[in-house]
């Protein structure tokens, strides 16, 4: 048993090259009962995202370059995409490469920003199209199962996901930083931008029970407010708004500071200390920076935010290295099982088994033979064997059977009887 | 006593340990076995101070040994009702390794017994020693918990202010709760230490009808006594940064009271 994994990524192919070989659900789902043949590929599961496209895939053994290439034609194929499109992006791995790949592809740790968390459900849902499409067999189920395991363990004992690479997740750290939980926390608004409201939306949903919101042009606020379920409030009295607010989050076009040293001052007065989270997303920028040197208040505009994702990509990629090792110990330990798996040893131990007990009997009578010439010494060892061989065709006709239908019970029953564990 | 000890300092440096292992690598089974083994530890130091005072008839808070251990007992005491109120096992890496250092130092050190015995038993209302010494202590890991949550805030704050993270300081609670730790820790401290104050002014006039000897342990504990009155009365205005850094100065004024009982001597006396 092979398990075969050919494929191209972020890393190897342009967006234009896997634009045009990704799957849809549906053509997933068709592709899949071309794809296994029950013959040279037995198993097969399609990854298909705007990342990468993936074609897992087991064989019996004796099949593997045959497998090999009728991956690359059937993608081809399926897609209707000529070979030579894709060959050069395109990598192969197979067996322990294989299933080290399908555990990084589950952990995150392969994907364009190592240790989010999108791939593991799109591992998942790949799978379960397989599933729907009766193409996932008992290897196949194993080793995605394994896989999910090993992207928990990834993430309960590494930081792989544990710090924020966006700059609006940024704020809402660094805001659980400063207060611990954000539930009953007020956000104030200031003016409008995409980032300034996903970071807003961000914080809501941390917990903030109140978004305030205010802008130049009271429409706007109202308008935006709407969309936080919060209320707007008046922009000429940001200054009372200050006091209330626990988070601050400013982005207005506005040339000059916005809020001064000395509104923050007096907001912090009014709030009796309590501290303060500026975000100054505006460029320029509308927070006066000196407001950052007053005691417990934090100001952090966009460099700063940017900075702090940016060490904590590199913090995360520290933790990936962890997390290697994880998958590395994981590898083997899936081959373990696997090896248990395989019916290929089985049957072999048992065969070879067998004609030791024909080949040792002969020996063992052999004296009585007389004197006998090779060649008639020969055909009755030949006899014997063929005897063990036509004997035990039915028993390993039988055994197959239980592993193709996984009656696992069985198979340990064939095996005990035998006495064929070492 | 000495196995009781032993085992004890042993559970207790497997507890240290894996806090900081927890705290390193942000493991939740390595907080398992720092619980499971402070709380062995937790038991066999109780049984050793019990069986202690039993053999030797009195209050186990005599000579050195005894006082070190006992600070150990009351520093993870107060750890983990620290833990249990705000579950902040990061505190574990500050006060863990300090107990070790402690039951270690109270294996290897001996003190006079006889000497002190003779001051404390002798006299009217000894029954307050107890009272007094034990408050006390309970009111210096209060302070020792204050001291840490402060250090944690004001590691924090430097960071936050900078703008430059270190791996420590994903690893440590959130300002808010160390800011809250602090200070009620020191209202704890606070309150136990205006206890342990007034029991001894009792018990000394009662002794002796003087309520001030002038020795440095008092005047330290006035002092330390004032501050924390000073920086809880002040909390709301001085919240933060300021109380952070009054919470280490308290501390530090409750490591002068021990060294000036130790080493300048006078009416309190130490081991």
């Amino acid at each position: 048993m092979s398990i075969l994994l050919v494929g191209l990524n972020h890393k190897t192919a342009p967006v234009e090259v896997r634009e045009r070989l990704a799957f849809t659900d549906e053509a997933c789902a068709e592709s899949l009962h071309a794809l296994v043949d029950g013959e040279i590929v037995r198993e097969g599961l399609i990854v298909s995202t705007c990342n990468r496209v993936e074609i897992l895939a087991t064989s019996a053994r004796e099949h593997d370059a045959e497998a090999n290439s009728r991956l690359e034609g059937f993608l081809s194929r399926a897609r209707s995409v000529p070979g030579e499109f894709f060959r050069s992006h395109f990598y192969t791995h197979a067996d322990d490469a294989a299933v080290r790949h399908v555990f990084r592809v589950a952990s995150s740790l392969d994907s364009m920003v190592v240790g989010e968390p999108q791939v593991l459900g799109q591992v998942r849902h790949a799978y379960s199209l397989a599933v729907e499409a009766g193409t996932a067999g008992r290897v196949l189920h194993r080793l995605v199962h394994h896989a999910l395991h090993v992207a928990k363990r990834v993430r309960t004992e590494t930081g792989i996901a544990a710090s924020a690479v966006s700059i609006s997740y940024t704020a809402v750290e660094l805001g659980r930083k400063i207060f611990g939980s954000l539930k009953g926390s007020t956000v104030l608004l200031v003016g409008a931008g995409e980032m300034a409201e996903l970071a807003a939306q961000h914080l809501a949903n941390a917990g903030a029970s109140r978004v305030l919101v205010t802008n130049r042009t009271p429409e706007s606020a109202q308008k935006l407010a709407d969309k936080f379920g919060g209320e707007a409030v008046d922009f000429n009295s940001l200054a009372k708004h200050l006091a209330e607010a626990d988070i601050i989050i400013c982005s207005t076009g506005a040339q000059q500071y916005v809020i001064t040293k000395e509104m923050a001052a007096r907001a912090r007065e009014t709030r009796r200390n309590r501290p303060a989270f500026f975000i100054d997303i505006s460029v320029p920028r509308n927070v006066d920076p000196e407001v950052g040197k007053l005691d417990n208040l934090f100001v952090f505009d966009v460099d700063d935010l940017e900075s702090v994702v940016a060490s904590n990509i590199r913090e995360r990629e520290r933790e990936a290295e962890r997390a290697e090792l994880i998958v590395e110990s994981e590898v083997m330990q899936f081959q373990l099982a696997l090896r248990n798996l395989d019916i290929g040893p089985t049957v072999g131990a048992l065969k070879v088994k067998l004609q030791r007990i024909a080949r040792e009997e002969f020996e063992r009578q052999r004296h009585r033979l007389g004197d006998i010439t090779p060649e008639q010494e020969r055909a009755i060892e030949a006899m014997l064997l063929s005897a063990v061989n036509k004997i035990s065709h039915p028993l390993i006709h039988r055994l197959r059977r239980s592993y193709d239908t996984g009656e696992d019970e069985n198979m340990k029953a064939w095996r005990d009887s035998f006495k064929l564990e070492e | 006593m000495k196995p009781l000890l032993y085992a004890t300092l042993a559970a207790y440096v497997v507890a240290a340990s894996h806090s900081v292992l927890a705290f390193v690598n942000q493991r939740r089974g390595a907080d398992r076995v720092t619980s499971i083994s402070l709380i062995l530890g937790f038991v066999a130091h109780t049984t050793a101070i019990i069986a202690d005072w039993a053999q030797d008839g009195h209050y186990p808070l005599f000579d050195l040994h005894e006082t070190i251990s006992f600070l150990a007992w009351t520093l993870v005491i107060a750890y983990g009702l620290a833990v249990y109120r705000y579950q902040i096992r990061a505190l574990g890496v500050f006060l863990l390794p300090v107990v070790c250092l402690l039951v270690f130092a109270s294996n290897v050190v001996r003190g006079n017994t006889e000497l002190v015995a003779s001051r404390v038993t002798d006299g009217s209302a000894a029954w307050l020693f107890p009272v007094h010494t034990t408050i006390l202590f309970l009111a210096y890991a209060s302070f020792f918990v204050a001291f840490a949550a402060s250090v944690m805030y004001l590691w924090q704050e430097r960071e936050l202010k900078s703008k430059s993270f270190s791996a420590i300081f994903h690893r440590l609670p959130s300002l808010t709760t160390v800011d809250d730790i602090g200070s009620t820790a020191a209202g704890v401290g606070f309150t136990l230490l205006s206890l342990g104050i007034i029991t001894g002014v009792i018990w000394s006039s009662a002794r002796s009808g003087r309520m001030w000897h002038n020795d440095p342990i008092e005047f330290f504990a006035l002092l330390t006594w004032v501050l924390y009155l000073t920086l809880l009365h002040y909390r709301t205005q001085w919240r933060g940064r300021k109380a952070a850094w009054l919470g280490i100065a308290g501390f530090v004024l409750v490591l002068c009271t021990f060294a000036g009982a130790m080493l300048l001597g006078g009416y309190h006396v130490f081991g």
